[in-house]
């Protein structure tokens, strides 16, 4: 990082007339409309040509990688809160994080695009297991599931306007005291994450465990959220990264320090999915019960799905491990974008492995349909997410007086 | 590096302590030591930016370290199975998933013993021989800088440590140290 | 019950040097009887331990099915202790964590005893002792090798890789400390310390090299206290058996380590500060922080048992929901309902800043922590084992004299060596105390860090 002395009073002078560098929001905005656009023709094309399963299993794969990037980001802002992370100036990083809250609103009307789609999703719909039957019935999973979308989105609207307020930000520009966050902060964090752990988990359950309603895993609604909290901390990491280079050196996003910080992030919960992927996989891979194993083998060991299924933990651990070992790479604005990049397509990646290969074993489908719907997603999420990015680069740049 | 007395400076703060590193690197002088009750950051910081050096290189050693363990626990572990050759329950002769934890326990004991075996010797240690300017208040609340010198460029050095906010300075003559130079 | 803070003169450098020294010095009629009686309590187990070689199981409960019962209980509850004391060194430090550093150094040396502690249970509960180097890949004339598939022999590596890697971060930490302590001391003890601290000055090319292995030995230790308890849950997980064969077994029983470790430590802080009158080193910010940490632990325990509760119905395998059928409503079932308000239930106070504030409460709700940790352990392994999946072989265990004179022997032979280092090596670290100096100022203040909402 340069020296930011002038070399004489008026370079000075001069200096500080320089204005922040603004960035083209329209731009963003327009982009987030076309996505949109193209998604929601590709939607009503495929459908009109008879192409029903591939959209509502590209439908779901979606859902629930934005949904994860949003809610995650919350939690990762609550998760900084709680540990007393105050490392970068005018609360930026939890700017940025929480910059997703408005698409759980969406998500909760978008949920009943799975509801429209079920029968193409759960096989316990036509053919009602008796046994699991008080938890698997339509009534009942899609109703707690849309209350526990309700319930999560509320709770971080609420969070996200304590955050931004003015008791929160001064208590981040305190770095070194020992005082707690906030009262509303303190109250609310904890239940938000605690909250998150249990839905989330009962949304991994319902959503994409039951496609296979004859198996099952205990850690594998902690595997999903942790994915979901790594897949915003790859998206936060990848937004610090562009504005770092976009918003000059006047910013709060300026200097090593933010983008090592948000490195170690991508880099330490990167390994604890891996771990969490590992400990399912030793487990069913030991135990060598058909119950467990065919799971693993239509991914693993059978193709078509064989090569997707491992860029999988590529992208997911093996590159990000690798290249971000180093303390150079995680300070390198180009390598950070590039790694989180992948690292969100290998979240995309890994959901879809999950949702598809129990419900097309034998045929891969990724085409225009998988692609249409998740440029669609990617256009409403975008629009979603302007408005919080505008308020980070906002406060990087000009302080954090512009409270909303 | 010839050098018949020791300047003994005594300063109150680390600040003091890396102001007087960084004078005397001015000064082109880099025969010194400083001693810190706790490691103390913009001595250290000084320190390093006086005498040119980079990281420590206990890193290289933990690195190498690792990778030998890995190394090692993969040899012995697929070694031991493809020689014995018997199949456990259906598994493969060389059952990877099973022998990663080995991996990567192997990789860490080696690579932590390989640093700590590099960071004694590279911090000389044990050193059970007398030290010159060496003074016990060091390791309790006073940051300590040495500086071995000639009786000619005494009086300068001095006057340099004292402008830089030295509490004290003694002179001691040096005492001969085994082994290789200090730096 | 008002939090007993206290208002002290803000600690500068050298007081903090003198505090930590003053604990060392040393120990009264009152502590040479502590040790003596926790030396009783380690003989008392070596007794009856001598007597189990010489003597095999008979004496002991263990019968089939139960042929893992108390010791292999005592062992994963003293490996999980161990866990807690590393993340608060090592994964605490490289999160920079400020509230660590009056903490960690009692942390690490309750870990390094307590892994001491564990590692000799796989020996206790093998009938033939003096086969134990038969886990070691070693060259023998019959060309053998262990069975590297296997999870105990993962355990072998991982223990001892483990217990490597904390004495190493242990000792190497405590160079520096015991360098300023063989400054002041005289003797028996001056000897110890100068041969302990081999020769440390403090000079920048020696805290250089320091800073840089402990960054990376605290980096190295972060991944183990992740794996090695995971390998000890893969004991039981790479089984068939129900009740054991469960994915989440890993990162559980990780949390459930650090969750008793956090508290073992909280047990021995409160009355250890009090005893050494280092109320203004070890603050009451510390244990409030260490308490949430206690908190959280406590809370992901809460979802695993959830967690794995409802899957056991959803799965609706029949074998699976008859053991469980037994753990909830069985004839041991008493012991489970005491774990679930022990583990999850007790500490939901620590929700209240004024429970966490106060040490009375945090030592009791510790106890409770600790006492629900050992029973989990018993809970899962010998309640999975007696109800397995063959009706036929089922029987209920229950502890002999033997097994429950080597638990507490066990913790007689922790508390003796805890006890004999906290008197002979500094107990809390000066130099990392010094380093936060602006942190302690804080705390010892007295003004307690919540605000109320402005």
């Amino acid at each position: 990082m340069s020296t930011n002395q002038p070399q004489s009073l008026g370079a000075a002078a001069a200096r500080s007339f320089k204005a922040p560098v603004e960035l083209n929001w329209q731009r963003l905005n327009l982009i987030g409309a076309g996505l949109a656009a193209i998604g929601i023709l590709g939607f009503v094309v495929a459908l009109g040509l008879g192409q029903e399963s591939r959209v509502w299993q590209a439908y779901l794969v979606s859902f629930l990688f934005f949904l994860g990037i949003a809610q995650g980001g919350v939690l990762l802002s609550c998760g900084i809160y709680l540990v007393h992370g105050r490392w970068a100036k005018n609360a930026v990083h939890m700017r940025v994080a929480e910059a997703g809250w408005p698409y759980l609103a969406v998500a909760t009307v978008l949920f009943w695009g799975i509801f429209l789609g079920r029968d193409h999703l759960y096989p316990w719909i036509a053919q009602p297991l008796p046994k699991k039957a008080a938890w698997l019935n339509v009534p009942f999973l899609f109703g707690r599931d849309f209350v526990a979308l309700v319930v999560m989105a509320a709770l971080s609207a609420i969070f996200v306007r304590v955050s931004r307020g003015r008791e929160a930000i001064k208590w981040v520009s305190e770095p070194d005291t020992i005082e707690m966050p906030p009262q509303g902060i303190r109250r609310l964090a904890p239940v938000i994450a605690i909250l998150y752990i249990y839905l989330y988990s009962m949304l991994a359950w319902d959503l994409i465990m039951s496609i296979v309603p004859r198996w099952h895993s205990t850690l594998f609604g902690w595997w999903w959220f942790e994915m979901c909290f790594w897949s915003a901390i790859c998206a936060s990491a990848f937004v610090a990264a562009n504005f770092h280079t976009l918003l000059g050196e006047d910013s709060a996003f300026s200097g090593e320090r933010i983008l090592h910080d948000f490195g170690k992030l991508v880099f330490g919960f990167s390994i604890f999915w891996m771990y969490l992927s590992f400990a399912q996989y030793l487990v069913i891979w030991y135990g060598d019960l058909p119950t467990e194993t065919f799971f693993l083998v239509v991914r693993f060991w059978h193709q078509p799905w064989q090569f997707i299924s491992f860029l999988s933990p590529i992208l997911n651990w093996v590159v990000p491990f690798f290249v971000l070992l180093g303390v150079r790479p995680k300070k390198t604005p180009a390598i950070l974008r590039t790694v989180t990049l992948l690292g969100m397509i290998g979240v995309w990646i890994t959901n879809y492995v999950m949702v598809v290969p129990s419900l097309s074993p034998d045929v891969l489908p990724l085409g225009w349909v998988e692609l249409t719907i998740a440029a669609g997603f990617l256009g409403l999420f975008l629009l979603c997410v302007t408005p919080g990015l505008r308020l980070a680069a906002r406060q990087a740049t000009h302080g954090a007086g512009g409270i909303e | 590096m010839s050098g018949e007395i020791a300047l003994v400076s005594t300063f109150a703060s680390e600040e003091g302590c890396a102001r007087g590193i960084e004078e005397l690197h001015e000064a082109r002088v880099h025969d010194f030591k400083a001693f810190m009750p706790f490691p103390a950051e913009h001595v250290l910081e000084a320190s390093q930016h006086a005498r040119g050096q980079g990281r420590s290189r206990v890193r290289l050693a933990v690195l190498i370290g690792g990778f030998t363990g890995f190394f090692t626990a993969i040899i012995m572990t697929v070694g031991t199975s493809l020689e014995w050759g018997i199949n456990v329950g259906g598994r493969p002769i060389a059952s990877i998933p099973a022998y990663i934890v080995i991996m990567f326990e192997l990789m860490i004991l080696f690579g932590g013993v390989s640093g700590v075996i590099t960071f004694f010797i590279l911090s000389g240690l044990p050193a059970f021989d007398p030290e010159t300017g060496y003074r016990s208040r060091f390791g309790v609340d006073k940051f300590g800088l040495v500086v071995r010198c000639g009786e000619a460029e005494a009086e300068k050095l001095e006057s340099i440590l004292v402008g830089a906010g030295a509490e004290a300075v003694e002179r001691e003559a040096v005492v001969v140290e085994h082994g290789a130079a200090h730096h | 019950m008002a939090a007993a803070i206290e208002t002290r003169i803000e600690p500068d450098l050298v007081d903090i040097d003198r505090h930590v020294q003053q604990t060392l010095a040393p120990g009264g009629l009152k502590y040479w009887l502590w040790v003596l009686f926790c030396a009783f309590w380690t003989a008392v187990g070596g007794a009856f331990w001598t007597n189990q070689i010489y003597n095999s199981f008979e004496p002991t409960g263990y019968g089939q099915p139960t042929m893992w019962a108390v010791y292999i209980t005592d062992f994963v509850f003293w490996v999980g202790i161990a866990h807690s004391g590393t993340l608060i060194s090592a994964v605490l430090f490289l999160f920079r964590v400020r509230w660590r550093t009056a903490i960690f150094r009692l942390a690490e040396t309750m870990t390094v005893f307590a892994v001491a502690t564990a590692g000799l249970f796989p020996l206790v509960h093998l009938g033939r002792v003096w086969f134990f180097y038969w886990l070691v890949p070693y060259p023998n004339e019959r060309y053998l090798q262990p069975d590297f598939r296997s999870a105990l022999d993962w355990d072998l590596f991982a223990i001892s890789t483990y217990l490597t890697t904390s004495v190493m971060f242990l000792f190497v930490g405590l160079i520096p400390d015991i360098a300023n302590a063989r400054e002041k001391a005289v003797g028996f003890r001056r000897t110890l310390y100068s041969i302990l601290s081999f020769g440390w000055r403090g000079s920048d090319r020696q805290w250089r090299n320091f800073s840089m292995v402990y960054l990376l030995l605290a980096g190295f230790a972060t991944p183990l206290v992740l794996s090695v308890h995971s390998v000890v849950s893969w004991d039981f997980a790479t089984t068939q058996l129900p009740g054991w064969h469960s994915t989440i077994f890993a990162p559980y029983f990780v949390a459930g380590a650090i969750f008793s470790g956090c508290a073992l430590v909280l047990t021995l802080a409160i009355p250890m500060r009090r005893m050494l009158k280092m109320e203004s080193l070890i603050t009451i910010w510390h244990l409030d922080n260490l308490s949430k940490m206690v908190l959280l632990t406590s809370v992901v325990m809460t979802y695993s048992y959830a967690t794995e509760s409802f899957m056991v119905w959803y799965a609706q395998d029949p074998i699976e929901l008859a053991t469980f059928h037994e753990r909830y409503f069985g004839p041991q079932a008493y012991l489970f309902w005491m774990m679930i308000f022990c583990n999850c239930v007790a500490p939901l106070p620590l929700f209240l800043p004024r429970v966490r504030t106060n040490t009375i409460w945090l030592f009791i709700i510790s106890i409770f922590v600790n006492i629900g940790m050992w029973l989990e352990r018993f809970v899962i392994f010998v309640g999975s084992l007696s109800t397995n999946a063959d009706p036929s072989q089922w029987k209920f265990y229950t502890p002999h004299l033997v097994e429950v004179a080597m638990t507490i022997a066990s913790f007689g032979w922790f508390l003796m060596n805890f006890s004999l280092f906290a008197k002979f090596l500094p107990i809390v670290s000066m130099t990392e105390l010094k380093e936060g100096i602006g942190y302690l100022k804080q705390a010892v203040r007295g003004v307690y860090p919540y605000r109320k909402a402005a």
